[in-house]
C-alpha cells in the first residue's frame, strides 16, 4: 500500500500546504473524496476554491458552516467540506469571547478592528487555523483536510499562533492599556513609559489614530487569553503524530525550492512532509516517439483524414512538447533524488479543468493507485 | 504594445500567486529599458525573484544594476520604516527610541498597514530622487488578493488619522498618485485559467470600487497557440475521435505500450484542448475588462532569462495589424 494510502486512512489531520497557483485546493479537495471512499468521515476545510470546483462539490454560496456534500455512490464515509469566511471567523471568536454585549459592539465599531481581518498580516491564517481547532476538536469527523493559503513566506503559516499571540503580548497590551489603578498625576504622565510611546506615535501618526488603537486594545484585551490557549491548542495539533503534511507543488525548481523550504521548516514541529505531490506535470513526451517511420505511420493513421503537411505540423507540436516534458521529468528525478520517491507522487496536466466529482475521483487516484 | 504604459513613471504589477508574476514584471520591465528608458524594478518580498531571474546579485534595500537600462531594488519594510521615521520624526534619537523599543519593535510587525504605507513612502522617494531620474519604476506589488488593500493603504491610513499630521498629508499625496490614471498604471498578470480569470475581473471591479481607478493593462501569460491549423483541425479531430485518443489523451500518453504514432496524436491532442481552454478564458477576460489585454506565448525554453528575454522582445513587437482590425 502506498503511504498517500495509509495517510489517507489512518491520519486525523492533513495539513496541504505549498506555494500559490499550484492546485493545492483541488488537490486537497481530491484528497478528502479519497479518504470519504475509504470509509472516513471527512471534512475539507478550504480557503478559496475555483468556482467550478465549489460548484461539483455542490458549494455554490460561500458559507462558513460544513456542508455535506453528496457522494451518491453507496459509500460508508462521509465527505464535508466548508469555506473559511475570515471576517465571520474573527467575529464568531470575538461573539464567543466578549464578555458583555457591548464589548462586543465596541469592537466591531472601532476602526482598526475593522480592518483587522484583511490588513493583519497573517490573520488569514490564523483564522483558519483557528477554525481547524474547532473542527479538530469537535469528535465529529475523522479526518480534517486543511488547505492551507498560500504564504509568500512558508515560515508565516507555522508561525501564525506565535505571531497571533505576538500581537496582544502582555507587554505590547501594557503600553497601550491605561493602567486602570496607577493616579493620573503628572509625576505618573512624565514617568509613565507607555505614555512616551504613545506621545511620539501620535506624533507621528496623528492623535485619533493612537486614540483607536488604545481603544482597540483596550476592549479586544479579554482576547488575549483565548488567543493564548487557542494558540497552544493548535501547536499541539500540528505536532500530534496522526497530523500528516503534504507538500503540493509544481515541477518549476522555483517553487520545488519553496516546497523544500517549507519541508526544512516543518522540522520545527517535529514534522516532515509524508507525501510531495507534483500537480500539472506535462504527460511523457519522448523523443524516441519521433523518427521517420512515425510520419510515415502517422499518415497512415490518418488514412482519408490526411490533410497534406498534418503529419509534419503534428511531429513539430510534438517535438516542441518534447523539451518541456523532459525538462519536467530532469526536476521530478531531482527531486526524488533529495527526498525519496516513494514520497513522491505525480498529477498530469489534463485538458480540462476539475468541474466534477469524476474528474476529482481521477486526480485522487494519481496518488492514491 | 504597451501603450497604456508608455507615459505612465509608476507601475504596479499584480496577479495571482502562481500565474508567472515576476517573470512577466521582468519582461516588461525589460521591454521598457530595451526601448532607451531608465527603469527600476521594486520588489517588496522577503525572496528576491528578480536575483534569480535576472541573474542579478542579491541585494538588500540597495539599487543594483542589471543591465540594458535597468535596475532593480529589493525593499525591506524595516528599513522603510526607518527611512520613514526619520523624514517625519524632530530628532534621530526619537526615530532610535521608537525602532530599537522591543514593544514598538514588535507593534509595527505586527501592526496593520505600517509596512505597507512605508513602502510605499519609500517608492514615492524614489520617483523624487532628482539625482537619479526613474523614467519607469515598476513595482512588484503582492499577490492580486492584497493588492487592493496594499493600494488603498494611504487612503485608509488618513481616513483613519482624519487627515491630521505629516503622516496623513505624506498619505494623501501618496493616494492622488496612485489614484492618477495619467501619472501610474496598474497592471494584471494573469494566465487562461478558471481562477486567475475570475480573479482578475475581480480585481478591476475592486480596483474602481475602492480606487476609483481600473487596470490599464492585462498580460495574459502562457497562452498555448494552435497545434494543427484551422483547416486541418476538423480532420484532425475525426482521425482523433476514429482512434479513440479524444476522450483521453493523458491516459494514452501514460499508457508506455502504445505505438508512437498514437502517442503523437495524443499529445497534439492534449494541446488542442490546452489552446480551446485557453481561448475560452480569454474571450472571458475580453468580454469583462476594458483594459488593453495581450497575450504572452507559451515559451518553449528551458532557462529563466531565455523566457523573460524572449517575452521582452514579444512585447516590442508591433502588434500583428491582423490583431488590430479584430
Amino acid at each position: 500500500m502506498s503511504r498517500f494510502n495509509t495517510m489517507v486512512k489512518t491520519a486525523r489531520l492533513i495539513v496541504c500546504a505549498g506555494p500559490g497557483g499550484v492546485g493545492k485546493t483541488t488537490t486537497s479537495a481530491a484528497i478528502g473524496l479519497r479518504a470519504a471512499q475509504a470509509g472516513r468521515k471527512v471534512i475539507v476545510l478550504t480557503i478559496d476554491p475555483a468556482k467550478r470546483l465549489a460548484n461539483s462539490l455542490g458549494l455554490d454560496a460561500l458559507t462558513n458552516e460544513p456542508q455535506r456534500i453528496d457522494l451518491t455512490e453507496d459509500e460508508s464515509g462521509e465527505l464535508w467540506a466548508m469555506m473559511l469566511d475570515q471576517q465571520q471567523t474573527l467575529d464568531d471568536l470575538v461573539a464567543r469571547y466578549a464578555p458583555d454585549k457591548g464589548a462586543l459592539s465596541r469592537s466591531k465599531e472601532n476602526n482598526i478592528y475593522r480592518l483587522l481581518s484583511s490588513a493583519l498580516a497573517g490573520m488569514q491564517e490564523y483564522m483558519a487555523l483557528d477554525k481547524l481547532h474547532d473542527l479538530y476538536t469537535g469528535g465529529y469527523f475523522d479526518l480534517v483536510v486543511l488547505d492551507t493559503p498560500p504564504t509568500k513566506n512558508a515560515l508565516d503559516f507555522l508561525q501564525t499562533p506565535g505571531r497571533a499571540r505576538q500581537f496582544f503580548d502582555d507587554r505590547v497590551m501594557k503600553w497601550f492599556i491605561p493602567s486602570k489603578t496607577a493616579k493620573k498625576g503628572l509625576f505618573t504622565r512624565v514617568f509613565d513609559p507607555g505614555s512616551v510611546v504613545l506621545g511620539l506615535l501620535g506624533k507621528v501618526f496623528g492623535e485619533t489614530f493612537v486614540t483607536d488603537l488604545v481603544d482597540f486594545f483596550d476592549t479586544l484585551s479579554f482576547l488575549q487569553d483565548a488567543l493564548r490557549t487557542r494558540g497552544e491548542m493548535i501547536d499541539f495539533i500540528l505536532r500530534d503524530p496522526q497530523t500528516r503534511f503534504v507538500l503540493i507543488t509544481s515541477a518549476d525548481s522555483r517553487r520545488i525550492k519553496e516546497a523544500l523550504f517549507f519541508h526544512e521548516k516543518l522540522k520545527s514541529l517535529d514534522q516532515h512532509a509524508e507525501a510531495f505531490v507534483l500537480n500539472r506535470v506535462i504527460p511523457r513526451f519522448d523523443q524516441e516517439d519521433l523518427d521517420l517511420s512515425t510520419i510515415e505511420a502517422l499518415g497512415a493513421l490518418l488514412e482519408d483524414d490526411n490533410v497534406e503537411g498534418l503529419p509534419e505540423s503534428l511531429r513539430a507540436n510534438y517535438a516542441r512538447l518534447t523539451k518541456l516534458s523532459e525538462h519536467n521529468r530532469g526536476i521530478i528525478d531531482n527531486l526524488a533524488r533529495q527526498v525519496g520517491s516513494d514520497r513522491l507522487f505525480t498529477i498530469p496536466m489534463f485538458g480540462e479543468d476539475v468541474h466534477d466529482l469524476g474528474t476529482l475521483e481521477m486526480l485522487g487516484r494519481h496518488l492514491t493507485e | 504594445m504597451l501603450e497604456s504604459l508608455d507615459q505612465k513613471r509608476l507601475i504596479f504589477v499584480t496577479g495571482k500567486g502562481g500565474v508567472g508574476k515576476s517573470t512577466c514584471t521582468a519582461a516588461l520591465a525589460l521591454a521598457l529599458a530595451k526601448r532607451g528608458r531608465r527603469v527600476l524594478v521594486v520588489e517588496t518580498d522577503a525572496y528576491s525573484a528578480m536575483s534569480v531571474i535576472l541573474g542579478a546579485p542579491e541585494s538588500e534595500h540597495t539599487i543594483i544594476d542589471v543591465g540594458h537600462g535597468l535596475h532593480a531594488i529589493n525593499l525591506r519594510s524595516a528599513q522603510s520604516l526607518v527611512e520613514t521615521l526619520t523624514r517625519y520624526l524632530p530628532s534621530e534619537r526619537v526615530v532610535k527610541a521608537i525602532t530599537q523599543n522591543r514593544v514598538t519593535h514588535s507593534f509595527f510587525d505586527s501592526a496593520p498597514s505600517v509596512s505597507e504605507f512605508v513602502l510605499l513612502d519609500k517608492i514615492m522617494s524614489l520617483l523624487d530622487d532628482k539625482d537619479n531620474h526613474w523614467d519607469h519604476i515598476v513595482v512588484d506589488l503582492p499577490a492580486s488578493g492584497h493588492a487592493v488593500t496594499f493600494l488603498s493603504v494611504p487612503k485608509t491610513l488618513n481616513g483613519m488619522m482624519k487627515g491630521v499630521g505629516p503622516i496623513a498629508k505624506r498619505a494623501q499625496d501618496v493616494d492622488a498618485m496612485i489614484a492618477s490614471t495619467t501619472r501610474a498604471a496598474i497592471v494584471a498578470i494573469c494566465l487562461p485559467e478558471e481562477m486567475p480569470v475570475n480573479e482578475t475581473i475581480e480585481l478591476s471591479a475592486n480596483l474602481k470600487k475602492t480606487l476609483g481607478r481600473g487596470l490599464d493593462l492585462t498580460l495574459v501569460n502562457m497562452v498555448h497557440d494552435r497545434p494543427v491549423d484551422e483547416d486541418a483541425e476538423d480532420d484532425f479531430e475525426r482521425a482523433s475521435m476514429r482512434l479513440r485518443i479524444r476522450t483521453n489523451p493523458t491516459g494514452v500518453l501514460a499508457d508506455s505500450s502504445v505505438a508512437a504514432p498514437l502517442r503523437v496524436l495524443a499529445g497534439n491532442q492534449l494541446s488542442l484542448k490546452w489552446f480551446k481552454r485557453d481561448q475560452i478564458y480569454l474571450g472571458l477576460l475580453r468580454k469583462n475588462l476594458k483594459c488593453e489585454i495581450v497575450e504572452l506565448p507559451m515559451v518553449y525554453k528551458i532557462k529563466e532569462r531565455d523566457i523573460v528575454d524572449e517575452l521582452a522582445s514579444h512585447l516590442n513587437t508591433d502588434p500583428d495589424p491582423a490583431s488590430l482590425a479584430s
